[in-house]
């Protein structure tokens, strides 16, 4: 695949629709373009693939209600960070941070609660 | 042959040195140790961590603790240091007249006035009246765009401000490009119907219009005499990115001077001073009182309390029948402090005026010759308490390579900063300065406004680098560093301190260079002025220029800039000063027990 736009790709397998906007919502939110493709295979395999897709270097993968976010040049499987089930502030905060990772700036917190907003 | 042990009981370590004295009078050092020291200086405890340290430094030369025939302590100086803070100044908002803080991203750019209106109540809106509109978190930013493109059409509607962190998604769907403020975490508190201005700055900029006063009148339509009312509003809004300015007709922002409380000095003569009036005030006083016998301060103030502290924790562990604490010194150095304004809307910060403050208490003597016995019955090895500390620590670091008489010694440590000056005819003057390490300890975590103690120690203590990708971070002085094994996402985008094998993440979102700023800044406060002010007390004839060699040594001497900060101050004065290298091998540690077995020769 040829990849000419500065995006944060996202490969799906069957995704939440719920979550996946709220991921879009997070990293729109930081000023940063992404794409959605849907690609095979397991989570780790979706999150390394589009990290190593994107001209960013950050990508993430989304197998139903699973989801992983991964940046270019870490080893497949060794994810950024893991969702499985989530909340939707913290999808929200996954996809920020899929934006700061790009930005250098950095992480929300998307595991404990006080990182938590009344969505 | 005999074996001889020194000991230093410090305020943080204990250190011994070992060394063996021939029939013939030869003399040689052996080994050395350094241990925590166990329980407050000069106190029983002590013995635990002196047996432990003597212990090791004998495994070293694989002779057992009984070999030893003799241990010198050393006559601790009787001083302790404490530290405290008062804010002088606090900012209040009336009437919640205005935000002004850094949103990470508000959206759009440009200034507008309008009246504050709420989304639920938009349908109540009139045509032909410019409205800023303020949305709580309850609608979804879908909401928020669709309720105002369908309102758009008939009303003039000229900004946004939001509870979440949506600006960029509302501004995405909006019809119309408007300023959008976000993050505004109070927003119940934001009135309606009043007129308001909203400004958000273009990217990389701070704001122009509301950082204005005269910016402020043209938005809001003031006269004269409101335009001179505003100025204090606008001041506090310089350098952001994001404000919203409210008319309010007794709103205000105002700045209160707090009561701090006064400051005694007992001197020769009696002299008062209000904390408020800033520190140069009070070192001057200080030095009108002259010579100090006392210092207190008014009660159940910061500092009165944090004195009054000082003086029992000296009380309890001096001698018996030795009451007499005095505190004979302190060091005063303004401060501004990162504060939350009371009456905030979006939980923004005001830096206040403060002063810190470093004071000392010395004793007659403390109960150094208890330890002496005590150490005496457990070992079985005669224990003596010989030569006062700061002797000691002068005659051991004339075995610094490149020293001469007379020699000059600053002992800086946590709690106070020591001076000895060691004459040609082995005179020796001494004093002891409060304001040392934990002062500039202090101070860090003040101005950086850090929620704990424990890393603004670390930062004082390593240098630092920022996590610029998984692979490589910036160190603080603009070089790079790699590595093979990508660095733990959460250390991403942050600050690091590299202590020793490890790396420390500063939880606090502060650009690297304040950080930096701030360190340099503390530790030329306190020890530069310090290291002046000590070295003129014991000077020949209070001259600076009569001391030819300076000898860092002590626990801030081993800090990675101190020492450079004071070779380079102390030039101007033409001194040779640097960090001491104790017997050409220890760094600037071990002077007082290298000492303490140095005078066992010049004893016999």
């Amino acid at each position: 695949m040829i990849i000419n736009k500065p995006t944060v790709i996202i490969y799906t397998r069957d995704p939440d629709e719920d979550l996946l906007r709220e991921i879009c919502a997070g990293i729109e939110e930081e000023g940063v373009l992404y794409e959605i493709h849907s690609g095979k295979g397991d989570m780790d395999t979706l999150a390394y693939e589009a990290a190593k897709d994107s001209m960013l270097g950050s990508g993430i993968g989304m197998d139903g209600r699973r989801i992983a976010m991964q940046m270019a040049r870490l080893p497949k499987g060794k994810n950024v960070f893991e969702l499985n089930a989530p909340r939707f502030w913290q999808c929200r905060n996954l996809g920020s941070n899929s934006a700061r990772a790009v930005k250098k700036m950095p992480f929300k917190p998307i595991y404990t609660e006080n990182g938590e907003m009344s969505l | 042959m005999k074996l001889i042990a020194g000991v230093d009981i410090g305020n943080s370590t204990t250190e011994v040195c070992i060394g063996s004295v021939g029939e013939d009078g030869s003399f040689h050092f052996l080994s050395s140790a350094s241990r925590i020291t166990t329980g407050t200086k000069g106190t029983l405890p002590n013995v635990h961590g002196i047996k432990a340290a003597l212990q090791e430094a004998m495994d070293h030369i694989r002779q057992p603790l009984e070999a030893l025939d003799l241990v010198r302590l050393n006559e601790a100086a009787p001083v302790i240091g404490d530290t405290a803070m008062e804010t002088i100044t606090e900012t209040i908002i009336t009437e919640s007249s205005m935000i002004g803080h850094n949103p990470s991203t508000p959206a759009g750019a440009g200034e507008a006035a309008g009246y504050l209106i709420h989304l639920e109540n938009i349908w109540k809106g009139k045509p032909d009246v410019p409205y800023i509109v303020v949305a709580s978190n309850k609608f979804s930013y879908e909401e928020v765009a669709a309720r105002l493109n369908q309102h758009i059409p008939e009303l003039d509607i000229r900004g946004l401000i939001l509870q979440a962190d949506e600006a960029v998604l509302v501004e995405n769907r909006l019809n119309r490009q408007i300023p959008i403020i976000d993050e505004v975490r109070h927003i119940e508190r934001v009135p309606e119907e009043k007129l308001a201005a909203i400004e958000v700055a273009l990217p990389g900029t701070g704001i122009r219009m509301l950082s204005n006063p005269y910016g402020i009148a043209t938005l809001l339509g003031l006269d004269a005499e409101e335009t001179k009312a505003v100025t204090p509003i606008a001041k506090s809004l310089i350098g952001k990115r994001s404000a919203v300015v409210i008319r309010t007709p007794n709103g205000n922002i105002r700045e209160n001077v707090l009561p701090a409380g006064e400051i005694n000095f007992h001197g020769t003569q009696e002299i008062r001073v209000n904390i408020d009036t800033g520190a140069d005030t009070i070192m001057d006083s200080l030095h009108k009182a002259g010579e100090i016998r006392d210092i207190d301060g008014q009660q159940n103030t910061n500092v009165g309390n944090m004195l009054n502290r000082i003086k029992k924790s000296m009380t309890d562990v001096a001698a018996e029948g030795d009451h007499e604490a005095r505190i004979t010194d302190i060091l005063a150095v303004d401060t501004m402090a990162p504060v939350e304004i009371s009456g905030s809307l979006a939980g923004e910060t005001c830096m206040e005026k403060a002063v810190g403050i470093a004071a000392m208490v010395k004793t007659k003597h403390l109960p150094m010759q208890k330890i002496a016995e005590k150490l005496e019955q457990e070992l079985h090895i005669k224990a003596v308490v010989a030569g006062v500390e700061a002797v000691m620590a002068a005659l051991g670091s004339l075995t610094t390579p490149g020293t001469r008489l007379p020699l000059a010694i600053l002992d800086m440590g946590g709690g106070s900063t020591d001076a000895a000056v060691l004459g040609t005819d082995g005179s020796v003057r001494t004093t002891h300065q409060a304001g040392a390490g934990e002062l500039v300890t202090m101070l860090i975590q003040t101005e950086l406004g850090l929620g704990s103690r424990t890393t603004a120690e670390q930062i004082k203590k390593y240098p630092m680098g920022k996590v610029e990708s998984l692979f490589h971070m910036r160190l603080e002085n603009g070089s790079m560093q790699f590595f093979e094994e990508s660095i733990d996402p959460r250390y991403y985008g942050h600050v690091v301190l590299l202590a020793p094998g490890e790396m420390l993440k500063v939880e606090e979102d502060i650009p690297m260079e304040k950080i930096l700023e701030v360190r340099r800044e503390a530790k030329r406060k306190v020890f530069v002025r310090n290291a002046v002010r000590a070295l003129e007390k014991v000077a020949p004839d209070h001259d600076l220029r009569k001391i030819p060699n300076v000898v860092l040594v002590g626990g801030s001497a081993e800090d990675f800039e101190i020492p450079e900060m004071l070779t380079d101050a102390l030039a101007e004065y033409r001194i040779v000063c640097g960090r001491g290298n104790i017997r050409g091998t220890e760094g600037p540690r071990n002077a007082v027990a290298t000492g303490l077995l140095m005078s066992y020769l010049s004893n016999k």
